[in-house]
């Protein structure tokens, strides 16, 4: 049997990049302070450092993700706010520095915790797993009807609970199944491909889908525009499901049954307690609030912040289960926030676009060069750092007068493209989770999982806004 | 590499091959260890520690020459360095007595009667062997082939979150 030791960790995690990470950041963080770029003002020098600096630390992860995100932060207050050292010189609107610690609490991230709070009470409830089981019932016993099953599922889940718990929770499910079959079967592989595979794709339906999701709202409401709730999902959902057909079919075909029937336990005893009652009807509650935003116009974000309240007031969640909420995540969009700040107030921005003769690319191209690289560059590192990374620029670019692009689509494209990124089993913790089950080696997850990304992305970038042209909800 | 060590504590050479045989399914992931009685298990567990591994499951017999199985059991749950080592007694002769301060003063994890089946002293490995990694280690995946997938997945689901 091959062992199944860490190569999660080795790419680009490996011992050597933590001091490579250190000296190349110090390196790239002095730069901008040696070289003097021509039309670049003193704010916007300084906060290049720190863009620079960011792209080494997150990429190679010399410190946590979380913790990269929190020196932006304190980088930014030291350096381009008003309370900057040395002071910045006259005539630059230094932004106050609690607009970079507030970041720590945007609206997008109450949103989060909110859904944060659904996926743990749903996890401590048991509510997901009975929800998978019942929901399972209906699809029978043939193995491409249960696979169907369980990606429907797992997708719709993870459009409201983190895709890596979504997976866990459904590879619970599918693992005792697995086991019961003979080693030469295929549909090992594609049970177990299905899942993580599902649980990406469906982090896209949602605002509180996926960290990225999270990163594009909060960027764009900064800028001015914002997102409904049922307005991502109508943007999202459809290629959405298109996608996941198309995932099914594929896995299907790639790793057929030779099983014609599968057995799974399908036991499930909902919790009818009184806490969990009021956990019930509080997710409704929210889940339908967020849906109708355009009929009562309360934001998704002051939604989000209503089962905080209730959960808490009622005492279903303590204060343990509140300690145990991870913050450490929306520190990490926070960071991205942060980042988008600085680099739209220092003028960075602007200069970047104006470096580049972006006149000559048109819009569709733009979009399709941004989502792309974000797809290749989350193949390889943390999809919330690329979107962190791409969102601010995309969002300057979308906004200067040579491109005009929709900047929505553009951050809505980005994120897409960073959740569809899905080739390696470091690409995403589903991945890992897949590829730990020793059912799947590296070759099924590249070649399913590129098939996958890039025509996910050819579907969204191309099909999407001819949908939404044709039903009238273009953006 | 930092390895979970099982350590295997049994006098009698042929029983403690056939222990060490039983457990070869989790030699990829695990390191067994053998000692012949309790002395030879502390000079182990010492090795084990300079090494940078730790022990994670002890399989104790009762009746060694020399100190006794469930004092040695005792003793780890004593320190707080092996307190969380999970204890299993693999025994025919513990009585009454022994058995119930191993339960009550070792914290006993399990008890498996000899003769043991290897289905069965599998699965109390598999089990204990998960308990230890939920409690003790932050990566899970490296475990899921070997030990209790299920319940490995059910512990990510709680504490897994996206990057």
């Amino acid at each position: 049997m091959a062992l199944t030791k860490r190569p999660v960790r080795m790419s680009l995690k490996g011992k050597l990049s933590r001091p490579v990470g250190l000296v190349l950041g110090a390196i790239v963080f002095t730069l901008p302070y040696v070289v003097e770029f021509e039309g670049l003002s003193v704010a916007g020098h300084r906060i290049f450092s720190v863009f620079l600096l960011a792209i080494v630390l997150w990429v190679t992860e010399a410190i946590p993700l979380h913790a990269t995100a929190a020196l932006i932060i304190l980088l930014e207050i030291l350096l381009i706010s008003d309370k900057a050292l040395p002071p910045l010189p006259a005539g630059f609107e230094a932004p106050s520095f609690s607009t970079f610690f507030a970041s720590l609490a945007h609206p997008v991230l109450m949103l989060f915790l909110g859904g944060f709070f659904l996926a743990d009470g749903a996890a401590k409830f048991r509510l997901d797993q009975n929800m998978a089981r019942v929901l399972l019932r209906p699809f029978g016993d043939s193995p491409t009807r249960i696979m169907l099953g369980l990606m429907l599922i797992t997708a719709a889940f993870s459009m409201f609970m983190s895709n890596t718990a979504t997976t866990a929770t459904l590879m619970a499910v599918v693992l005792p199944v697995i086991a019961t079959l003979a080693p030469e079967d295929r549909l090992r592989t594609g049970l177990a491909l299905s899942i993580p595979v599902a649980a990406n794709i469906g982090g896209i339906g949602t605002p509180v889908g996926t960290p990225p999701n999270a990163i594009a709202v909060g960027s764009l409401a900064d800028a001015g525009i914002s997102i409904s709730f049922v307005q991502w999902m109508v943007m999202a959902v459809p290629m959405m499901v298109v996608l996941l057909l198309i995932a099914w079919y594929l896995l299907t075909r790639l790793f057929p049954a030779r099983e014609r029937s599968l057995q799974l336990t399908i036991h499930a005893t909902f919790d009818k307690s009184r806490p969990a009652q009021v956990f019930y009807v509080t997710f409704a509650v929210t889940v339908a609030l967020w849906m109708t935003e355009p009929l009562h116009g309360i934001s998704s974000s002051i939604v989000g912040f209503l089962p905080v309240v209730i959960l808490l007031a009622t005492r279903v969640f303590s204060a343990r289960d509140l300690q145990s909420v991870q913050w450490h995540v929306l520190w990490l969009v926070a960071g991205g926030i942060a980042l988008g700040i600085g680099v739209n107030a220092s003028g960075l921005d602007a200069w970047l676009v104006g470096l580049v003769g972006f006149e000559s690319i048109g819009k569709a191209l733009l979009i399709l060069a941004l989502a792309s690289v974000a797809l290749l560059l989350s193949t390889f590192i943390s999809n919330s750092a690329t979107a962190n990374l791409l969102i601010p620029i995309g969002l300057s670019l979308a906004l200067s007068d040579a491109v005009a692009a929709t900047p929505s689509l553009v951050a809505f494209f980005i994120a897409i493209g960073a959740s569809l990124a899905m080739a390696l089993p470091v690409s995403t913790p589903p991945n890992a989770i897949a590829f730990s089950t020793g059912a799947v080696n590296t070759r099924d997850l590249a070649v399913t999982g590129s098939i996958i990304g890039v025509t996910g992305l050819v579907l969204y970038v191309f099909a999407a806004p001819l949908l939404w042209d044709l039903t009238g909800v273009t953006p | 590499m930092n390895r979970i060590v099982i350590l295997v504590i049994e006098d009698e050479p042929e029983v403690r091959e056939a222990i060490a045989r039983d457990l070869q399914s989790f030699t990829g992931h695990f390191q067994v260890e053998l000692a012949e009685d309790v002395q030879d298990a502390r000079t182990v567990m010492d090795e084990v520690t300079t090494g940078g591994d730790r022990v994670g499951l002890a399989l104790c017999d009762h009746l060694l020459p020399g100190e006794r199985g469930v004092d040695y059991l005792v003793e780890l749950n004593e320190e707080a360095a092996t307190r969380s080592i999970r204890k299993v007694l693999i025994t025919g002769q513990a009585g009454l007595e022994d058995t119930i301060r191993a339960v009550n003063e070792a914290d006993l994890d399990h008890y498996v009667a000899k003769p043991w089946t290897v289905e069965n002293l599998h699965d109390v490995v598999r089990g204990q062997l998960t308990d230890f990694v939920i409690d003790n280690e932050d990566d899970l995946l490296p475990y899921v082939s070997v030990l209790d997938g299920a319940r490995l997945m059910a512990a990510i689901a709680e504490r897994g979150f996206d990057r």
